[in-house]
């Protein structure tokens, strides 16, 4: 008997170390599993997604929930369409495509439906459609920076981010600031660096689009195939406006047309 | 010890046979590789996930659900087959310790689920092999950069895939110790592995406590020691199609966890299975 | 070499709890006795009486309440006494796609067989069950009595020294149950002490050496066979010629009247009566 007490006892302490060399494991192994915490969590409960959060068929099972949710966008249920695409943003994490069309759907579509629901454009005055397009606007960006991080800074989020800034806020500076971020990724689109620097003339900061466009032309474009010829005569326009001097601008290249 | 290991070994074989002629297991698998092959037919469905991907899914999907469902399933179904049909009676009336019965037990049933586990992921890996050199050609051929895939990196998925069902197997053989009945053990078992796939969310919270009150902390904590964390296994895409982002020695930790819960659950087992009257 | 009895049972009880509120069922209540070696010992009683359960304990797959076994002078339920003996359940139900050889040769490496030894083992206790022929069959195509064999040769297949068997005629025709009969004398012929519980009285009166007889959990007679089937109190008197007088004057009557008495011997009841006698009722009744 008091052998077996011993075995218990022996048993229950090697199930106490076996739960700590677990929580060890965990501490390595989820590095390579996108961080999902509870709050993630909550949408997908009650969405019929289980087998997906269990670790099966995630890929299939985040399909099947963007699906069901272009029927509920169809329904215009805001809370049922956001529920499930970031049901789909959570089993999914590092696809691009479910976190920023999450951020489209919210930030271009939800303050109309929410307009429509309280009565019309007629009805919702002026201000408040302003501050509902803010706001849902907010949100969509706030998804899309959400899938930034999880997506390891994909390029066409940020890109997406930045016009939602520019349309929907209005607030040139911000939408700048994720151009900035694209046009230094690693595989930055062609186009983002005007768009970083339009941006920021916009915003008002016009030397410092100018300081920081021609930055990036000298370094990078300038070393390409065809020396980036666009980028080159948006860069001349900015020197036209601010008025630079012969000194203060780029050298003209050889194979530039004279004007 | 000899003479134990050699008994050992007997029980396994046969357990084994028992196992691999079931119907049930024929039917899961044929079902599972239709699924793996289906998923080259369902590549409209990516949303840009990848193709690689995707096909990846189908195949971890197919080992994660029906490689449970069979580990309960015939985990439980062996064990109360020499209850029912009283071939325990026989068997224990020979100098077969109760421990020596489960660990033959175990050990048939764990081969069964490499069996079935490898058998999935030998078509997997030919599927994704040949979609991946086409993938590449076309990539080369518009100057992007290839699809990464590891071989290597899916049949270590593989392993830890394994390991989890045998610490499946090991807790639904611990359940069936103190169980009476066949059903009982399937149901409990089967939410004793749903426990598992969520506990990273105590883990989680635990590491991030927040407002949680003292009761709720020791109550986790202990749940995090009792429940194994399965989730930990489940670094298939990582693995696969990512290498980069797996951390040194994870795979080894991981395995190493398995293999301590598997050895613990089939003590404790053994312990209550040797109490139990036959 | 050890000389002890094969089994040793004293003050052997077990109960049983059942339902939530842990009532108590006493299924055998302080049985003691003892089965000398190399004898067939027969364990009778209605169903419900606690043989069963006094083989389970004996085997070591059920713990008794108190007291005390030892099989062949070691300790019950340890592997040395389980090495020592062999078991036949009642019913017994083997893996069907299992062939009799493969079953037999499957319980000798586990009962400790040497794996040079298995296949004359195999074939030797084939032979003794009559079995040999049929022993490439696989078990789901064997009838009943064919099933009771193969159980058999596989609680022998290690030439224990100690083999029970429960009920090892049960649904088996009057043919069969000869053979069993025939091979369970054979067994003893070798030396082995064989512990039988059966319903066919006749038989266990046939070939049993001693008996023990339970009821309600209760050993109620144990002992040999022809001692306790003896009525001692009663005389049977064989004479020739004999008149209808008593008995002393029949012996002088006869004597002057010239006729002789032959043997004195005592009458003898059957096994049926004196279980019928003593036994209160079946519990499944």
């Amino acid at each position: 008997m008091k052998s077996l007490r011993v075995q218990w006892i022996l048993a229950i302490f090697c199930l106490g170390l076996a739960g700590v060399i677990a929580e060890l494991s965990w501490t390595k192994v989820r590095v390579s599993i996108p961080e999902m915490g509870r709050k993630q969590i909550e949408p997908s409960l009650g969405q019929g997604m289980l087998l997906g959060i269990l670790g099966g068929f995630r890929t299939v099972v985040a399909d099947g929930a963007w699906i069901r949710s272009y029927v509920l966008w169809e329904r215009r249920d805001r809370a049922g369409c956001e529920a499930l695409m970031r049901t789909s943003c959570l089993l999914d994490p590092r696809a691009r495509f479910f976190w920023e069309n999450t951020g489209y759907v919210i930030g271009y579509d939800m303050a109309h439906w929410e307009i429509r629901k309280r009565g019309g454009y007629a009805k919702v005055s002026p201000e408040i459609q302003d501050d509902l397009f803010k706001k849902y606007a907010q949100q969509g960006i706030r998804v899309m920076e959400e899938g930034v991080k999880y997506t390891g800074g994909n390029v066409g989020i940020l890109i997406s981010a930045g016009q939602m800034s520019e349309l929907k806020l209005k607030d040139f500076s911000l939408a700048a600031s994720y151009y900035k971020r694209a046009s230094e990724s690693k595989n930055a689109p062609w186009f983002v660096h005007f768009l970083c620097a339009r941006a920021l003339w916009e915003s008002g900061q016009t030397k410092k689009a100018y300081d920081w466009y021609r930055d990036v032309w000298q370094k990078k474009l300038s070393k390409e195939d065809d020396y980036a010829p666009d980028d080159l005569e948006h860069l001349r326009y900015m020197e036209d406006q601010l008025n630079l001097t012969l000194l203060q601008r780029i050298p003209r290249q050889s194979w530039e047309k004279k004007n | 010890m000899k003479s134990s290991l050699t008994r050992i070994s007997w029980m396994t074989r046969l357990t084994f046979l028992e196992a691999i002629r079931q119907r049930f297991f024929a039917f899961l698998i044929l079902l599972s590789a239709a699924l793996v092959l289906s998923s080259v037919s369902f590549r409209f469905l990516d949303f840009g996930h990848g193709e690689l991907k995707f096909v990846c899914d189908f195949g971890f999907g197919g080992m994660f659900l029906f490689g449970s469902v069979l580990a309960v399933v015939m985990s439980a179904q062996l064990f109360f087959a020499e209850m029912d049909n009283r071939t325990a009676l026989t068997l224990l009336a020979k100098p077969v310790s109760r421990t020596e019965f489960l660990v033959g037990k175990f050990i048939g049933v764990w081969l069964v689920l490499g069996v079935f586990i490898f058998t999935l992921s030998t078509l997997l890996a030919i599927i994704l092999w040949a979609r991946c050199q086409e993938l590449t050609a076309a990539a080369i051929e518009v100057g992007k950069a290839p699809p990464e895939l590891s071989i290597k990196g899916l049949f270590s998925y593989t392993g830890m895939q394994w390991a989890r069902l045998g610490v499946v197997a090991a807790m639904i053989l611990m359940v069936a110790s103190l169980a009476r009945t066949f059903l009982f053990t399937v149901i409990v078992g089967s939410m004793l592995v749903v426990a598992g796939q969520l506990q990273w969310l105590a883990q989680e919270t635990l590491l991030k406590p927040g407002d949680l009150n003292f009761f709720s902390k020791a109550l986790l904590s202990i749940s995090t020691y009792i429940i194994p964390n399965l989730q930990q296994f489940n670094i298939g895409d990582a693995l696969t199609l990512d290498h980069g982002s797996v951390a040194d020695g994870a795979v080894t930790l991981a395995l190493f966890s398995g293999t301590c819960y598997i050895v613990v659950f089939i003590f404790i087992g053994s312990l209550i299975f040797r109490q139990r009257e036959i | 070499m050890n000389t002890g009895p094969a089994i040793a049972v004293k003050g052997l009880t077990k109960d049983f709890r059942i339902g939530l509120r842990g009532l108590k069922l006493r299924a055998v209540d302080n049985v003691s006795f003892e089965i000398p070696r190399g004898q067939v010992f027969g364990l009778l009683g209605p169903n419900g009486c606690g043989k069963s359960t006094t083989l389970k304990i004996i085997l070591g797959l059920v713990s008794p309440t108190a007291g005390e076994v030892s099989i062949l002078g070691f300790p019950f339920a340890t592997t040395a006494a389980r090495s020592r003996t062999g078991f036949l359940p009642e019913a017994p139900y083997f893996h069907k796609f299992l062939s009799g050889r493969e079953l037999v040769a499957y319980c000798a490496r586990l009962s400790g067989v040497k794996p040079e030894s298995v296949n004359q083992a195999v074939e030797e206790a084939l032979a003794l069950t009559a079995m040999t022929e049929a022993g490439d069959r696989t078990i789901g195509t064997y009838s009943k009595g064919m099933l009771q064999r193969i159980g058999l040769a596989q609680a022998i297949v290690h030439d224990p020294e100690l083999v029970i068997l429960d009920e090892p005629t049960a649904g088996v025709d009057p043919v069969g149950s000869a053979a069993i009969g025939q091979m369970i004398k054979a067994m003893k012929s070798k030396g082995k002490t064989i512990v039988l519980c059966s319903h066919l009285l006749g038989q266990v009166e046939q070939v049993c050496d001693r008996i023990a007889i339970m009821d309600r959990g209760k050993l109620v007679l144990e002992g040999r066979v022809d001692d306790v089937l003896t009525r001692r109190d009663q005389n049977i008197i064989t004479v020739e010629n004999l008149s209808p007088e008593a008995r002393r004057a029949a012996e002088e009557a006869l004597a002057q009247h010239g006729a002789k008495i032959t043997s004195v011997t005592h009458p003898r009841r059957s096994l049926d009566d004196l279980f019928r006698e003593l036994v209160t009722g079946s519990r499944d009744a």
